[in-house]
């Protein structure tokens, strides 16, 4: 399977933050947003205390990929995870959209070549975030 | 109530990378996603919300958030400002009393809230996917939706349509989308009229 990532929504990390706090704190989504989006140090912080078991906060973006694959490549991920979308768009291409909670749960219950290139191939968009989960797996 | 469009995929940085992609608007929505700050709408809006079931939901917990100043802190339905405003804010101010009263005895506010009331005022984040937000348009933008959901999506709307023109033309109530009033006898008669709001 080969994977190429091809568009994500903006600012998700400061948006995991902000879904941190909108739940915790009395201020408006909005106003968290503007203070996460310059406050790297903030968020990275925010992020290294989350636990990865409350995972809806980690629901609100997507990232979008365009897939070569065999239809019984496509059809082993479809079996082991119910929440990324395919689109076949031509005899072995698929489009392949998904949030990061499915992403991670996908990668932290089926080891596996797949899962694994998901997963670098959004590191370099979500580095405390990879950092986090994958210091938690190597503590495991 | 406040709503702001936060984030979202550009259909654009999709589409650029696959010029050759030939998709139908229905599945390619499916993989476009939206995410909004909602602040400021009553528990009742909320309630309605969250049935949309293909979302995702960061709502202020009034676990975690005292409620304070209850009654600047309430939606308060246009008719209700019309007709009784005087016995709506009344009530309100007991209940605020109240409540104070019950955090003051050492009540954790997770009990304490079993008081408050659906016009409570609330905040949060709601990210749909594209083709789920265009089945909430259909149902909450209808003459027939409750007047708050049906604002917000009207705001909602009018945010993705600035940034996804061409995604999400020609979308609105479900009598647009489908050409005809899939209300029955509940149909408000009112299609002409929807037709020259959406199109």
């Amino acid at each position: 399977m080969k994977i190429q990532l091809l568009a994500t929504t903006s600012n998700i990390e400061p948006l995991v933050a902000t879904a941190v706090l909108t739940t915790t704190s009395g201020a408006q989504p909005s106003i968290l947003y503007e203070r996460m989006i310059d406050r790297k140090d903030k968020v990275a912080e925010i992020i290294e205390r989350i636990e990865v078991q409350h995972g809806s906060i980690l629901e609100h973006n997507r990232f979008v990929w365009g897939i070569i694959a065999e239809e019984h490549e496509v059809l082993d991920v479809l079996l082991k995870t119910k929440f990324l979308t395919f689109t076949r768009i031509g005899s072995k291409d698929w489009l392949l959209s998904g949030n990061l909670r499915a992403v991670i749960e996908f990668w932290s219950q089926q080891k596996n070549e797949n899962s694994e290139a998901l997963l670098n191939s959004i590191k370099h968009i979500v580095p405390n975030i990879f950092s986090n989960i994958t210091r938690e797996k190597n503590e495991n | 109530m406040k709503i702001r469009l936060l984030s979202y995929t550009n259909s654009k940085d999709i589409i650029s990378k696959l010029p050759q992609l030939e998709i139908s608007e229905a599945e390619f929505l499916s993989h476009c996603s939206f995410t909004f700050s909602i602040e400021g709408i009553s528990r009742a809006c909320s309630h309605q919300l969250v049935r949309h079931r293909i979302a995702s939901f960061s709502q202020q917990s009034q676990r975690y958030i005292q409620v304070k100043k209850l009654d600047q802190n309430v939606v308060i339905p246009p008719k209700i400002t019309e007709k009784a405003e005087r016995e709506f804010r009344s009530s309100i101010e007991d209940t605020r009393n109240a409540y104070d009263k019950l955090i003051t005895a050492g009540v954790e506010r997770e009990d304490a809230r079993f008081i408050l009331p659906n016009a409570t005022e609330t905040s949060l984040l709601m990210t749909m996917d594209g083709k789920s937000l265009e089945h909430f348009f259909g149902l909450r933008l209808c003459s027939r939706a409750q007047w708050e959901i049906r604002s917000m999506a009207e705001e909602m709307l009018t945010q993705v349509k600035a940034v996804e023109p061409e995604l999400y033309k020609g979308v609105g109530p479900y009598c647009i989308q489908l050409g005809r009033c899939p209300e029955g006898r509940f149909s408000c008669g009112k299609i002409v009229e929807m037709r020259k709001r959406y199109q």
